[in-house]
C-alpha cells in the first residue's frame, strides 16, 4: 500500500519533468531560430519551408558584425542607458512607492491614480509634445534623452508600492517605536524584505531599456550614440536587409541578459517569509 | 499567531479614513507625516510631472485641435470626437482591441500565475526553466514574429502539418486568414508575456509565510484549499498589480501585433494603437490620434478603477 | 561664390543665375548670397549601404569649394519619416531633406516644412521624371532627383530549360501569366515557379493605376484594380507562383527567390538591378544569364518595342527645409539643381543608382557596369517608359492607401472575395476621406 504512492509519485515527476522540457524547448523555438539563421547567408533566412540547418554553417557572420557594424559602441552605449535607468528607477521607484504605500498624505491616492494613468497612455501619441521639449532644452541627440524618458516610468513605482503593501504595517509599527525614522525603516526594513520585487523591477526595466526602439529611433542621431536595437536596424535597407546579420547581433545581445538573469536567480525567489516575519 | 499576516492592503482604495491618531498634537503630526510622505514620492514625481505628465496632459489638449504634427493646432473643440462616433475603422479597432484583451488578460494571468506556482517549487533545473520562461520576453520581436508566422504557416507550417494528423478539411490559415489571424496574435501574445508576468508573481509569492502553509497543511487542507485560503489571499496585492498591468497592456498592444500581421488581413487585427499609430504618423493627423489615445486611455482608467473598487470590496 | 553652369540653362535659368550671382537682387526669393563658405545640411539614410548623398555632396563640393554639405543619418525604410517628422516638429530637420514616401509630400508642404522651389524646378529638364506631377496649385516644393520604373526581370537560363521564349516586349499580363504557367511546367521541380509575385500592394495596384485609362485614387472608385487582382489570384492557384499567404508567413524576400533560381520571373523596381549585380559578383545570389523586360502591359496598344510602355514608379524628391537660415538658401537651391540636373545624374548612375532625368550618358554608365545585362530589350526597358506614380501627388494619397493596402492584403490572402474587397474600400474611402 505505501509503495504506490511513491511510484505514482516518481511517474508524476517524471512525466512534469518530460512536459516542462518539452514545453522549455518550444519556448526557445525563436530563440534557437535566430541562432541558425545568425549562421547561414543573407538569401538562405527565409525560404519555404525552412531550413533548420544551415548549408554551410556560416560562422562569418559572427566576425562581420563587428566589422560592419560598430558593436562595441552600441553595447556601450546600450549598457551605460540601461544601466542609469536601472538605478534611478530601482532607487527613486522604490523609495516613491514607500511613500505611497506606508504615509499617508493628502491627495497621495489621486496622485497614484494618476500615475497609473499615465500607463494608460500609448508612448507613440505623446512622443512629439515630449520630443520637442526635449529638443528646446538641448537634449535631443544626446544619450541623456534617452535616460529621462524611461527612468521615472510609473511602473517601478506601482511595482514596488504592491509589493510594500504585502509587507505588515505591524513591522513598521514596531520600527516606528523602536524610534526608526521613515527613511530608517525604507532603508532598513523595506529594501532588505523586498528583494525579490526588486530583482524583479531590476531585471525588467534593464531588459526594457536594452531593448527600447522607437525611443533611440526618435532621438538619436550620431552614429556615435546608438544602441544595439538602433544599430542593428541599420542593416535592413529600403530594399535589402542583412537578415543573418541582424540575427546575429540579436542572439549577441540576448546572450548578456540570459547571464544575469541566470545569476541573479536566487534574489527572485529570496523569501521573506524566511526572514522572520511573524504575526 | 496563525491570523492571516498580511495586513490589510488598503491604501488601494480612494478616499481613506484617518486612523485613529493616538499620539500628541494632531495638526502638526499630520503636517509632519504629509512633509514624509511627500519627501518620498517628490524625487520621482519630479522627473515623472516633467517628463511624462506634461506631454500627456498636452495630448488632451491637442485631442480637441487639428494638429497635424507641424505647424499651428487650431482649436475644433470636440470635433475630432465627434467624427470617431461615425469612424467605422475606429469601431473595427476598438472591437479588435476588446476582443484580443478579453482573450490576452485571462490566459496571461492563469498561464502566468500556474508557471510561477510551479516553478517557485523546489525542483532540480528551476532556475534553468524560469530562465527559459522569460525568454520569450527578451528575443527580439522580429524573431518572434518571424518564427510563429513560420510555424503558422497554413501551407508549410509545422502547426497545421500536426493539427492535419487528425483533422480532416480546411485547415486554419492563422495569421493570412481574417478568422485565424486574432487568435494567432492572441497565442504569441500570452506565450510573449507569460514569463514576464510569471516573474512578478514570483516576486509575489515570496510573500506568502511558510507558517501560514505548514499550519494549513497540518489542519489537512488539500492543496487546493492551501492555494485558495493561504496563497491567494496573501498575493492580492501583487495580483492587483498584475491584473491592472495586463488589463492596460493588452488595451496598448501594438508592436506584436505589427511585426506579425500589420493589422491584416483587411483589418482582421487593426488595435487602437495601431490606428493611433496610422493616423499620427502614416497619414500626420496627430490631432485626431490624439483623440483616438484619449479614448483608449478612458477605458484603461474605467476598467482599473473597477479593479481597484473590486479590490477593496475584497478588502472590505 | 563659384558656381558652375548648368547644362540645361535656359532662359529662366540665365535669369536666376545672375539673381543669384548678384545676391539679393529678388525680392521674392529675399535670400542673399554670403560671401565666406557655406555649411548646409543633408538629411539621407543608412549611409553604409545607401551611398547615394555622400555622391551628390562630394560631386557637389568638388565643383563648389567653399560650400560643404552636412550629412545627417536617418534610418532607412519607413522609420526615416518617423524620425525626420519628429525633427521637422521640433525644428531640428537638416536644411535640406528628402521628401521619401510622395504620399506624404502635400503634407510637409501644407505643414508648411517646405520652401516654395517653382524658380528650382523651372529650370530643370522638364523630362525630369516625375517633376511635372510634383507642382500643388502651381507651385513646387521639392523636386525629383530619383526615379526608378518597374520593369520586368527574367531568368535566361530557366526559360531556355523550359523551352520558353524569351520576352520580346510585346507582352500583356495575359502572355505573362502564360509564360509563368508554361515556365513553371516546364521547369518541372517542386520548389521552382515561373513568376514571383512578393507582398507589396504596389505590385499589383501600382501597374493596375499606372496601366488603366482614366483610373485615379481620389475618384474612390477603384474598380480598375479587379482585372489584376483576378489575374494574380489564378495565377498562385495554380501554382505558377509562390501564394500571398507562403510570402507572408515564410518573409519570402525577392533577392533570393529571383536570386536563388526560385523564381524565373519577377516584376521590380530598377532599384534591383544594382542589387542583383552586387549579389551574383558576392555569391549571395547564383550566377546565372538574366534579362530585362517591359513590364507586362494591359492590353496590346502599348506593347512593342516600338511604343513605350507604361510602368509606374516614385521619384524621390528633395525638397528644402523652410526653416532654414536664409543666408543658405541660394546654396540650397543650388545644391537641388545639381542634383536634379543631369551632372548629378551621371554621379548617381556611376554608383547604380536610376537617376529621375535618364539621358544617354545615364544609359550608357549603367550598363557598363559589370554584370548588367548586354541585350537590347534590356536596354530598352532600362531607357524607355512613361512611369506614372504609385501615389499621385495628393491631399488624401496617405489615407486612400491604407485603405487599399488592406483591400491587398483581404484579397491575396483570399480572406474578401475580389469585388466585395473593392466596394467594401470604396465605402471607407466615402466614409473616411475628404
Amino acid at each position: 500500500m505505501a509503495a504506490r504512492p511513491t511510484a505514482l509519485r516518481k511517474t508524476g515527476r517524471v512525466l512534469l519533468y518530460l512536459g516542462m522540457i518539452a514545453a522549455a524547448a518550444g519556448i526557445l523555438l525563436p530563440f534557437a531560430w535566430m541562432v541558425i539563421s545568425s549562421l547561414k547567408t543573407n538569401n538562405q533566412v527565409f525560404t519555404a519551408p525552412i531550413e533548420w540547418v544551415p548549408d554551410p554553417f556560416r560562422w562569418s557572420n559572427y566576425v562581420d558584425i563587428w566589422i560592419k557594424g560598430d558593436m562595441v559602441t552600441w553595447v556601450r552605449n546600450t549598457m551605460t542607458v540601461s544601466v542609469v535607468v536601472t538605478v534611478l528607477q530601482v532607487v527613486t521607484g522604490s523609495f516613491a512607492a514607500y511613500g505611497f504605500a506606508k504615509t499617508r498624505f493628502p491627495g497621495r491616492d489621486a496622485l497614484f491614480l494618476l500615475y497609473i494613468g499615465t500607463i494608460a497612455v500609448p508612448w507613440a501619441s505623446y512622443m512629439i509634445p515630449q520630443f520637442q521639449m526635449l529638443s528646446s532644452w538641448g537634449l535631443a541627440n544626446t544619450l541623456y534623452s534617452i535616460m529621462l524618458l524611461q527612468a521615472f516610468g510609473a511602473f517601478g513605482v506601482f511595482l514596488m508600492k504592491q509589493y510594500y503593501e504585502s509587507i505588515p504595517d505591524s513591522l513598521c509599527e514596531a520600527a516606528r517605536i523602536d524610534g526608526l525614522s521613515e527613511y530608517g525603516i525604507w532603508w532598513r526594513i523595506m529594501l532588505p524584505l523586498s528583494v525579490p520585487a526588486l530583482a524583479s523591477l531590476t531585471i525588467i526595466t534593464f531588459v526594457t531599456t536594452w531593448n527600447d526602439y522607437l525611443g533611440p529611433l526618435i532621438y538619436l542621431r550620431d552614429r556615435e550614440l546608438w544602441t544595439i536595437q538602433l544599430g542593428l536596424q541599420r542593416f535592413v535597407g529600403d530594399y535589402n536587409a542583412e537578415h543573418a546579420l541582424i540575427m546575429t547581433g540579436s542572439v549577441l545581445s540576448v546572450l548578456p541578459i540570459a547571464i544575469v538573469f541566470l545569476l541573479g536567480q536566487r534574489y527572485f525567489i529570496q523569501g521573506i517569509a524566511t526572514t522572520g516575519v511573524k504575526g | 499567531m496563525a491570523t492571516p499576516v498580511v495586513d490589510n492592503p488598503g491604501a488601494l482604495g480612494l478616499p481613506y479614513s484617518d486612523p485613529p491618531q493616538r499620539r500628541a498634537p494632531r495638526t502638526s503630526l499630520k503636517l509632519r507625516n504629509a512633509l514624509v510622505g511627500w519627501t518620498f514620492v517628490l524625487p520621482n514625481f519630479a522627473g515623472f510631472a516633467v517628463l511624462t505628465l506634461i506631454p500627456v496632459l498636452l495630448l488632451f489638449y491637442y485631442s480637441l485641435t487639428n494638429w497635424n504634427i507641424f505647424g499651428n493646432a487650431d482649436w475644433v473643440g470636440l470635433d475630432n470626437y465627434a467624427r470617431l462616433i461615425g469612424d467605422k475603422s475606429f469601431h473595427v479597432a476598438l472591437g479588435n482591441t476588446f476582443y484580443y484583451a478579453a482573450f490576452h488578460i485571462p490566459l496571461t494571468i492563469a498561464a502566468s500565475l500556474g508557471l510561477a506556482l510551479l516553478l517557485n517549487q523546489k525542483l532540480r533545473g528551476a532556475a534553468f526553466f524560469r530562465t527559459v520562461a522569460f525568454f520569450p520576453y527578451v528575443t527580439s520581436i522580429v524573431a518572434v514574429a518571424v518564427v510563429w508566422n513560420m510555424l503558422f504557416s497554413p501551407e508549410y507550417g509545422p502547426i497545421n502539418q500536426f493539427i492535419g494528423l487528425f483533422v480532416g478539411g480546411e485547415l486554419p490559415g492563422w495569421t493570412v486568414s481574417k478568422d485565424w489571424a486574432m487568435p494567432a496574435v492572441i497565442i504569441v501574445g500570452t506565450w510573449r508575456y507569460m514569463g514576464y508576468y510569471m516573474l512578478l508573481f514570483l516576486a509575489g509569492l515570496q510573500t506568502v509565510p511558510a507558517e501560514l502553509h505548514e499550519a494549513a497543511r497540518i489542519d489537512g487542507a488539500s492543496v487546493w484549499q492551501r492555494f485558495w485560503n493561504v496563497t491567494l489571499p496573501c498575493l492580492r496585492p501583487t495580483m492587483f498589480f498584475v491584473t491592472v498591468m495586463v488589463t492596460i497592456e493588452s488595451f496598448k498592444v501594438f508592436d506584436l501585433i505589427l511585426v506579425m500581421t500589420e493589422g491584416g488581413p483587411g483589418q482582421a487585427t487593426l488595435v487602437l494603437s495601431q490606428y493611433i499609430w496610422q493616423k499620427g504618423f502614416e497619414q500626420f493627423e496627430l490631432g485626431y490620434a490624439s483623440s483616438v489615445a484619449v479614448v483608449l486611455f478612458l477605458i484603461c482608467i474605467g476598467v482599473t478603477v473597477v479593479q481597484f473598487l473590486y479590490n477593496k470590496r475584497r478588502d472590505a | 561664390m563659384n558656381r558652375k553652369t548648368i547644362a540645361t540653362v535656359g532662359a529662366a535659368a540665365a535669369a536666376s543665375l545672375a539673381l543669384t550671382a548678384c545676391g539679393g537682387g529678388d525680392a521674392s526669393s529675399g535670400s542673399e548670397e554670403p560671401d565666406g563658405p557655406v555649411t548646409i545640411s543633408l538629411a539621407g539614410w543608412d549611409f553604409a549601404s545607401t551611398p547615394e548623398f555622400e555622391t551628390l555632396a562630394t560631386a557637389y563640393e568638388e565643383q563648389n569649394e567653399d560650400v560643404t554639405v552636412e550629412l545627417t543619418e536617418y534610418p532607412a525604410g519607413e522609420e526615416y519619416d518617423t524620425a525626420l517628422t519628429a525633427d521637422l516638429a521640433a525644428g531640428t530637420a537638416p536644411d535640406v531633406f528628402i521628401v521619401k514616401n510622395l504620399k506624404n509630400y502635400v503634407t510637409f508642404q501644407e505643414g508648411g516644412t517646405l520652401l516654395d522651389i517653382s524658380d528650382v524646378a523651372a529650370e530643370l529638364d522638364p523630362a525630369t521624371g516625375g517633376l511635372e506631377a510634383m507642382a500643388v496649385d502651381g507651385a513646387t516644393y521639392a523636386v525629383p532627383y530619383r526615379q526608378d520604373s518597374w520593369l520586368l526581370y527574367y531568368n535566361k537560363a530557366l526559360f531556355d530549360q523550359a523551352g520558353v521564349d524569351h520576352p520580346d516586349g510585346s507582352w500583356t499580363w495575359d502572355d505573362y501569366a502564360d509564360a509563368a504557367a508554361e515556365l513553371t511546367d516546364g521547369i518541372g521541380e517542386d520548389d521552382v515557379t515561373g513568376a514571383y509575385l512578393h507582398s507589396w500592394q504596389s505590385t499589383v495596384q501600382g501597374f493596375a493605376l499606372a496601366q488603366t485609362e482614366g483610373a485615379t485614387l481620389d475618384s474612390g472608385d477603384f474598380g480598375f484594380l479587379a482585372p489584376y487582382y483576378e489575374r494574380q489570384l489564378a495565377m498562385q492557384d495554380e501554382g505558377s507562383q509562390p501564394t500571398y499567404a507562403t510570402v507572408t508567413t515564410n518573409e519570402l524576400a525577392y533577392q533570393s527567390q529571383f536570386g536563388t533560381q526560385k523564381s524565373a520571373m519577377v516584376t521590380m523596381g530598377s532599384w534591383y538591378i544594382g542589387t542583383l549585380v552586387a549579389e551574383q559578383a558576392s555569391g549571395d545570389a547564383d550566377e546565372f544569364e538574366w534579362g530585362l523586360a517591359p513590364a507586362p502591359q494591359f492590353d496590346e496598344s502599348t506593347t512593342g518595342t516600338d511604343n513605350t510602355p507604361v510602368t509606374f514608379g516614385d521619384p524621390t524628391t528633395m525638397g528644402i527645409n523652410a526653416g532654414i537660415d536664409d543666408a543658405k538658401v541660394a546654396t540650397a537651391k543650388d545644391f537641388l539643381k545639381f542634383a536634379a540636373g543631369p551632372e548629378g545624374a551621371a554621379a548617381l548612375a556611376e554608383i547604380g543608382i536610376t537617376p529621375a532625368l535618364i539621358d544617354d550618358t545615364v544609359a550608357d554608365t549603367v550598363f557598363a557596369l559589370d554584370g548588367v545585362p548586354q541585350d537590347d530589350l534590356s536596354r530598352f526597358a532600362y531607357t524607355t517608359h512613361e512611369t506614372l506614380p504609385e501615389n499621385p501627388v495628393g491631399a488624401d494619397t496617405a489615407a486612400i492607401q491604407t485603405i487599399l493596402g488592406d483591400l491587398h492584403s483581404a484579397v491575396m490572402s483570399e480572406s474578401d472575395p475580389v469585388d466585395d474587397a473593392i466596394a467594401d474600400a470604396q465605402e471607407r474611402a466615402a466614409n473616411e476621406v475628404g
